[in-house]
């Protein structure tokens, strides 16, 4: 929305009323001090995730500053629950952390606002150094022709499956690159054989919907609008009604207990499905929380529509009077072999394809090796990444989760919720 | 007779409600495997472990976050009884111009939805100068010193216009000032609002995470709220026992507070000075 | 002092508004004294954040954008909400349903407990802090998790109804029985009012349920002309204050459905869809306009409960 100028004028008036003293604290026109090697540096650094998590990066920071001791770090770590009501808080306040960890979930939202430094600048003066990632990859950080996140992670979709059930059983594995047709036959022959539904029904997942799209030369998103029609969406909740229908999915309450992003919520390790849809590099994590074997393949179809993608970014705050001293210490995380032994695969695959080799070599955890050694295998023909999904990206998905739900609820035809969800979808991406 | 069915009849109601917190007890018994497959009460595997395991699951000692619980939670406790108590004196017993107004303001503050003015306090406190530093408490705390929880001031409102105000007539008579009528008619008399409110308030900041969320960001300084959401990463790791675990000792802080606290209330009027 | 002094008022009727006595000149000094606490808190702590979120509702305020960038839009969110936004209305009367439901229930099951517990047997003092457990859990993980375990398709609660031949539904992935499980996890959480009526009923005097008794009053008279009464502005207290907690809501629904509002909007809570559309949707002038717009309906609800508490609420300090 653009007002006129008179209405911009006063908004812009009250905001300094309001805010006087705040316009001191947000400088990010200023020129950045240079990089001086003695002055003391703190750098605010603030990310989600785990205690494990916590104690890596910390480590790899410690070595930053071992390099560089007079920079030291203001250490933030928080549940992802909260995480982005406090960044957007922060941020508001003009005090958003020098350095923050991102998804493609709030990276556009975040960049289009101008709240992320554009790192074009420092990369191509090779002070941000992504020779050594995979161009897509780093690609999946660009927001409107501006690097806005550099990629952290790589991951890309995974079905994770239940071996020992489907072993004792007798009944064959899932495999990559089988149709989605012959998908839904093996689950429906998986459930009558081991009492067990085959699969979690994906029709809410965005990143099975995504992959689906792309299989059929769509996408979710294409410029400024999606990629995608309502027909296609009745296409997807078609091919799951039939799914059902055929009992190769559990009932509609138990896939929406599945539905929950929580890695102890999948119908994999809760044993009420025999397949989850997540992401490859979560396996490690869902083993742990199982006594079974679990396995994992890519999403049916052909994998070449799988693309690999940023599991997580970091940028740098615009408003930072520190951005090179915070631009160098991501380049430092992302590039440096140390660290790179030291963060190991907690945030996805390394970047940079050295560090990833040499990680890869060391791996003793079978689930870990596992995992990597699929996403490396799909790494052969991974096609390009798609854009950075939109502004309303976070909208998007659970406006999918709502009209799939209402499908498996028996509220809605396939045809309505596809009508609806395109509706909601336009409004989110177009605000 | 009587007070036997009355018993039982407390019994059977505590038996259902208390279900669910067995519940949570049981499950902070089992190992993760299990948390998953077992809907039950009771674990098929005892694992204790998943105590010490939490305890000492952060980098910084779960006893840490208690403390700094602790602290926070007696200070708003104290900030709420002290202040909240004078401003509903005046608002029940003084006569003064505006009275009216301030209160239908004051009953008007509890309206808004919070999360309006989440942005808007953390501008506000931080052009005070109240954000971060070493005790990075202040701006969860002062706010209690200045009685704008409204919510206690209408709670002691409604209890001191039970007080007869014959009282106040003696004690003037008697030579009291305002303010000795407060201080020995109105304060003895409302200790049942007191209790209760130091009860609230301090199960309320025991509990309150995004607050707390918003303005602490050092893990040292974390309170058990925060702490207790980094047990569970949605898209990583989950500790789901040991958060269980956790979650269980964090209701025995409040649990004893209360407990103790109750038997004030038994000890209210009917025991106390207005006999005489 | 004697009892007989007692406010107590046994069989009095309801009265019209009460003339404010003009009190002493200098009562006026001492009552902003005795706020200048309040005033300072209203003042620094609570007035500004709320104008600033009434101006913001007239802005296209996103939390991120520098404010350079604050765009004025005159009444354009509150005209969007009442024309453009069926899920506003939607919102609204999930909200509507559960207070209507829940607060009464709740009330109601407080009041009982609390009676129940108001008298002197033994281990009193511990089973009214065992009632009041489940109030401690508040909005945490914990039981985020216990609720949508113990009511899903094989959660506890269905266990029970198997008992009874019954086959229960999936209740909280089910859209047409997720907002029950709401009702029941706001109406178990009931320590709060319980207390306070709990407090409350230590201020009636013994004696007057002495003298009733020699007069032959029953229980239940007893309670209808003597505890009712005395109790009446800590029932106000509670139906007031519960009333607009019932339609804040805000912690059940973040814990019974993740924060999402589902399954299909079923529990999607005024204050969540407004807590969405500031922090999801990064629209928090729009999230503005809304908390306003509830503001004045609840408060007009206030407005009204005060104006029918003049006829059924008895203050000790009434004449």
């Amino acid at each position: 929305m653009s007002g006129t100028p008179r209405r911009r004028l006063l908004a812009t008036a009250l905001a300094a009323v309001l805010l006087a003293p705040l316009a001191a604290c947000g400088d990010d026109s200023g020129e950045a001090p240079a990089v001086d090697s003695t002055k003391p540096v703190e750098l605010s650094i603030f990310w989600w995730g785990g205690d494990a998590r916590a104690k890596l990066t910390e480590e790899a920071l410690a070595l930053y500053t071992k390099k560089h001791p007079n920079v030291t770090f203001k250490k933030t770590w928080q549940a992802n629950q909260g995480y982005f009501d406090k960044l957007a808080t922060l941020t508001a306040g003009n005090d958003a952390p020098d350095i923050f960890q991102i998804d493609d979930n709030f990276l556009t939202e975040y960049a289009s606002r101008n709240v992320t430094l554009d790192l074009t600048s420092y990369q191509k003066s090779g002070k941000l150094d992504t020779t050594k990632f995979p161009e897509s990859l780093w690609k999946y950080g660009v927001v409107d022709g501006k690097l806005a996140g550099v990629a952290f992670g790589e991951n890309t979709q995974g079905l994770v499956f239940n071996k020992t059930k489907l072993t004792a059983a007798g009944q064959p594995l899932p495999t990559t690159g089988m149709s989605w047709d012959a998908f839904i036959s093996w689950a429906e022959a998986a459930t009558a054989a081991t009492k067990v539904p085959g699969t979690q029904d994906p029709s809410a997942d965005y990143k099975a919907f995504w992959i689906w799209l792309r299989q059929q030369n769509k996408d979710l998103y294409e410029g400024k609008g999606l990629g995608f029609t309502a027909q296609d969406v009745t296409a997807w909740f078609d091919l799951w009604k039939g799914a059902r229908d055929r009992k190769a999915t559990p009932t509609a309450d138990v896939i929406r207990e599945g539905n929950a992003t929580d890695i102890t919520k999948q119908l994999v390790v809760t044993g009420k499905a025999l397949t989850s849809w997540v992401w490859v590099n979560q396996l490690p994590e869902l083993q742990k929380n199982t006594k079974d074997e679990l396995g994992v393949v890519a999403y049916p179809g052909d994998p070449k529509a799988q693309w690999a993608r940023a599991a997580l970014y970091f940028s740098v705050y615009r408003g930072s009077d520190k951005k090179d001293v915070a631009v160098d210490v991501i380049n430092f995380l992302a590039n440096d072999p140390e660290v790179g032994k030291v963060l190991g695969t907690d945030r996805g695959l390394p970047p940079n394809l050295d560090i990833r080799a040499a990680v890869l070599s060391g791996m003793t955890d079978a689930a870990m090796k596992t995992s990597i050694e699929v996403e490396y295998e799909l790494g052969k023909t991974f096609g390009p990444a798609p854009q950075v999904p939109l502004r309303g990206h976070s909208t998007l998905r659970s406006e999918l989760i709502k009209a799939a739900e209402s499908v498996q609820a028996g509220k809605a035809t396939p045809a309505q919720a596809a009508e609806a969800f395109v509706t909601a979808a336009k409004s989110a991406i177009s605000k | 007779m009587k007070a036997f069915v009355r018993t039982v009849v407390i019994l059977a109601l505590l038996g259902i409600i208390l279900y669910p917190l067995f519940w949570v007890l049981g499950s902070s018994l089992k190992s993760q495997p299990e948390m998953l497959s077992n809907a039950g009460v009771l674990p098929e595997v005892f694992t204790p472990g998943n105590y010490p395991d939490g305890w000492s699951h952060l980098q910084t000692s779960f006893g840490r976050f208690f403390v700094n619980s602790t602290v926070v939670s007696l200070l708003v406790v104290l900030g709420n009884a002290l202040s909240c108590l004078l401003a509903a004196f005046a608002f029940a017993r003084l006569r003064f111009r505006g009275r009216a107004t301030w209160f239908a303001i004051m009953v008007g503050t509890l309206l808004l939805p919070g999360h309006v003015l989440i942005v808007p306090q953390f501008i506000v406190f931080r052009q005070l100068d109240l954000v971060g530093g070493e005790f990075p408490y202040l701006p969860l705390i002062l706010p209690h010193f200045l009685a704008t929880e409204a919510f206690f001031v209408f709670l002691m409102v409604q209890f001191m216009r039970g007080i007869p105000r014959e009282l106040d007539e003696a004690a003037k008579i008697d030579g009291c000032t305002t303010f000795g009528v407060f201080r020995n008619v109105i304060l003895p008399l409302s200790r049942p609002a007191l209790v209760t409110t130091a009860i609230f308030s301090f199960i309320w900041t025991w509990n309150d995470f995004f607050r707390q969320l918003v303005y602490v960001s050092d893990l040292p300084k974390y309170t058990v709220p925060v702490a207790l959401r980094l047990f569970i990463d949605s898209q990583g790791q989950s500790e789901i026992g040991p958060m269980f675990a956790m979650s269980v000792l964090s209701l025995l802080p409040v649990f004893l507070f209360f407990l103790a606290f109750q038997k004030m209330l038994v000890e209210g009027i009917n025991t106390s000075g207005l006999k005489g | 002092m004697a009892l007989t002094t007692a406010p107590a008022p046994l069989h009095r009727a309801a009265k019209g508004p009460r003339v404010e006595p003009r009190g002493p000149r200098r009562e006026g000094l001492a009552g902003y004294l005795f706020l200048t606490p309040w005033l300072v808190g209203l003042a620094a702590v609570t007035a500004v954040p709320m104008l600033m979120s009434l101006v913001l509702s007239f802005t296209d305020y996103d939390i991120l954008s520098d404010w350079s960038e604050l765009n004025w839009v005159g009444f354009a969110n509150y005209e969007r909400m009442f024309t453009q936004d069926p899920t506003f209305w939607h919102a609204v009367q999930v909200t509507v349903l559960f207070a209507v439901i829940a607060t009464p229930l709740k009330l109601a099951a407080a009041l009982g407990v609390a009676l129940l517990l108001n008298k002197a047997i033994r281990g009193v003092g511990l089973y009214r802090s065992l009632f009041y457990l489940p109030s401690l859990l508040g909005g945490s993980v914990a039981l985020a998790i216990v609720w949508v375990s113990m009511f899903s398709r094989d959660g506890a609660f269905n266990g029970f109804l198997a008992l009874f031949g019954i086959a229960g539904p999936g209740w909280v992935n089910d859209p047409d029985y997720a907002l029950g499980t709401l009702i029941l996890l706001a109406v178990w959480q009931f320590g709060a009012p319980m207390v306070i009526f709990l407090a409350g009923l230590k201020q009636v005097p013994v004696e007057l349920y002495e003298a009733a008794s020699v007069d032959g009053a029953g229980a239940l008279r007893k309670l209808r002309s003597i505890t009712l009464p005395i109790l009446s502005p800590v029932i106000f207290f509670n139906l007031v204050l519960e009333t607009i907690h019932g339609f804040q809501g805000f912690t059940s629904a973040f814990v019974v459905s993740g924060g999402t509002g589902g399954p299909v909007d079923s529990t999607l809570m005024y204050t969540l869809y407004l807590y969405i559309k500031g922090f999801t949707d990064y629209e928090m002038g729009y999230a503005s306009a809304l908390a306003w717009v509830f503001l004045l309906a609840v408060g007009l609800l206030t407005v009204v409960l005060f104006s029918t508490g003049r006829f059924w609420v008895h203050y000790g300090d009434e004449r």
